[in-house]
């Protein structure tokens, strides 16, 4: 209490407020109002009547009805968390790796770096939004699948290899399976992480040139300046690309989950029950990305 | 290129560098050549079976064809323009602003309720699109804000990403430098606007990027039905809409829409790399 009666604190407390409202007066009417409404939806039914909408309360059996009733449900549900769990380590280290690279200075990098954003582009709008049953898009698509198949194709050989080497080194069989599948994926992983590795990027170019500087003159190799200076100026820019690229993979339009929830609300008409579904999915992810969330943020460095 | 002290490179890891770059490059740029190849390609190379990556006989057809339908819109084309280049900016700018304001505050101050906030913030951050869609749509028509502008760009201020990215740029400003402009008079503002802001630049030069490409690419869906208030891309979606015959347009169209969030890429890039040789923390 007496530190709240301190002027400067007041002073600052008040400048916090000021500066923060225009934010929170946004987040409450485009985000929290939104979010208490769908709480209520899941809860009833809605109707669509003639001078807008009614709600018939039906208590938790849009509930019921995900958890023991819906066919794919659960099994969607559990798909979800496990593309998640296996997509996740190989994005942030690859999309780590990638800024590394891009940051060093050579010739022609800012046209490197473009090359590395379009997928982000391309992916994610104006292309798929403009016209999806366009003809010119479905070419493309089917361009790009027709190339990431020939990938996989390839993929697949170097990947009987590796298994046969990895096999006769006796690892754990998942771990095997895993570093397969990753290196079979590469070009979905590739077309993911253009956001994370701008992130990254920027991270990296907001280190200081001074403590670069300093570890130099102090002698340290390039290894040890990786370790002692980069890493941890940019520990929490790792934070932030874990948390956007598990909230990425899991909303992610083509989500099987989000494909459910939107099919159950705009095909079937059916808003309550897909609000339902967009709950229990939310409050999974919630537990996910905290789990995950506390585990790096114990980590992560922070200038003081 | 003397802004940072080369460490311990040798020929060989330089070569290295380039060749996992061009692989992993070459994937990525794969769908961009071919969106460009197939805009300069006449239509019965457009039909062709099998598909043909490259162009043969590049023409401007399709671009000639695009302005024509442009010119004879109902509504005149410079109008759709205007107003995805005016919820563009005014979206960007302001959310930039906005989440910056928010992200130094809950970084550098201390006052109750700001851990909470915080937490509500990352909340939103993982509530996808579509849950909310009707429930923004109730609210947008009770404000009165339906069929305008600003149902598109207000709701844009707020982006959750925004503020979490720069929070987490901002933690990397240290305090003494703030202290210090404090000590020497600076009022709040001035600390945020002249120290603040410009050490982070990098970090809100990207959250540009990231909050034009989002923009840029609205189509107004169902907040905007008056004709004269629709985006661009709205526009161009119903020049392509026609169809088989509209395939050239399509491509060309595709390509302009394209064109401006690389330009607009480039140019922050490239402002990026100019800060860091001017400017620099010194402890």
């Amino acid at each position: 209490m007496k530190r709240a009666l301190d002027p400067s604190v007041r002073r600052r407390a008040i400048w916090g407020y000021a500066f923060i409202s225009p934010f929170i007066v946004g987040i409450t009417v485009f985000f929290a109002i939104p979010f208490v409404q769908s709480i209520i939806f899941s809860v009833n039914e809605l109707q669509v009547t003639q001078d807008g909408y009614e709600l018939i309360p039906i208590g938790l059996a849009n509930y019921h009805r995900a958890f023991f009733i819906h066919p794919q449900y659960n099994r969607v549900l559990l798909d979800s968390v496990l593309q998640m769990l296996t997509e996740l380590p190989l994005i942030v280290i690859f999309s780590f790796l990638a800024a590394s690279l891009l940051n060093q200075s050579f010739r022609g990098r800012t046209v490197a770096r473009a090359i590395f954003f379009v997928p982000v582009i391309l992916t994610s709008g104006v292309l798929l939004q403009l016209q999806t049953q366009d003809l010119l898009m479905n070419a493309l698509l089917s361009a790009q699948a027709g190339m990431s198949a020939d990938a996989a194709r390839e993929g697949i050989m170097i990947g009987r290899d590796l298994a046969m080497l990895l096999d006769a080194s006796r690892l754990d069989p998942r771990f095997v399976n895993y570093v397969i599948s990753a290196v079979t994926d590469i070009n979905q992983t590739v077309n993911r992480t253009g956001v994370q590795i701008l992130i990254f990027l920027a991270g990296l170019q907001s280190i200081s040139p001074s403590l670069y500087e300093a570890a130099t003159i102090d002698g340290a190799t390039g290894w040890e300046v990786f370790w002692k200076v980069t890493f941890p100026m940019i520990s929490p820019l790792v934070l932030v690309n874990v948390i956007y690229s598990v909230v990425d993979i899991f909303v992610r339009y083509d989500n099987p989950m989000m494909i459910l929830v939107r099919d159950v609300a705009f095909a079937q008409n059916n808003y309550g029950l897909s609000a339902a579904f967009s709950w229990v999915y939310f409050l999974a992810v919630l537990i996910i990305l905290g789990i995950i969330a506390s585990a790096f943020s114990r980590r992560v460095f922070y200038q003081t | 290129m003397a802004r940072r002290r080369r460490l311990n490179r040798s020929a060989g890891g330089d070569a290295a560098n380039l060749t996992i770059l061009i692989l992993m490059g070459a994937f990525m740029a794969l769908p961009m050549v071919f969106a460009i190849s197939n805009a300069f390609k006449p239509l019965d190379e457009i039909f062709m079976f099998p598909p043909q990556f490259f162009v043969r006989n590049p023409t401007l057809d399709n671009f000639k064809d695009l302005f024509l339908l442009m010119a004879n819109s109902w509504v005149p084309f410079s109008r759709y323009v205007f107003n995805t280049l005016f919820i563009t900016v005014a979206g960007t700018v302001g959310h930039v602003i906005v989440a910056s304001m928010a992200a130094y505050v809950l970084e550098k101050h201390r006052f109750p309720g700001r851990v909470i906030f915080f937490q509500i913030v990352i909340l939103a951050l993982m509530f996808a699109p579509e849950v909310t869609a009707i429930p923004n749509y109730i609210t947008m028509a009770r404000i009165g804000w339906l069929d305008t502008y600003w149902a598109l760009i207000v709701p844009a201020l707020a982006f959750p990403l925004g503020l979490f990215l720069m929070k987490q740029f901002m933690a990397t400003i240290p305090d003494s430098l703030l202290e210090s402009a404090r000590i020497d008079g600076a009022s709040e503002f001035t600390v945020f606007w002249r120290i603040a802001m410009p050490s982070v630049k990098p970090g809100w030069l990207t959250l540009v990027i990231f909050s034009f490409q989002v923009l840029w690419r609205m189509t107004g869906g169902v907040y905007i039905y008056s004709e004269q208030l629709k985006p661009l891309p709205f526009a161009l979606g119903q020049i392509i809409a026609g169809g088989v015959a509209r395939a050239g347009v399509g491509a060309a169209v595709i390509l302009m829409m394209m064109v401006v969030p690389i330009v607009l890429f480039i140019i922050a890039q490239s402002s990026i790399i100019q800060t860091m040789a001017s400017s620099g923390i010194k402890e």
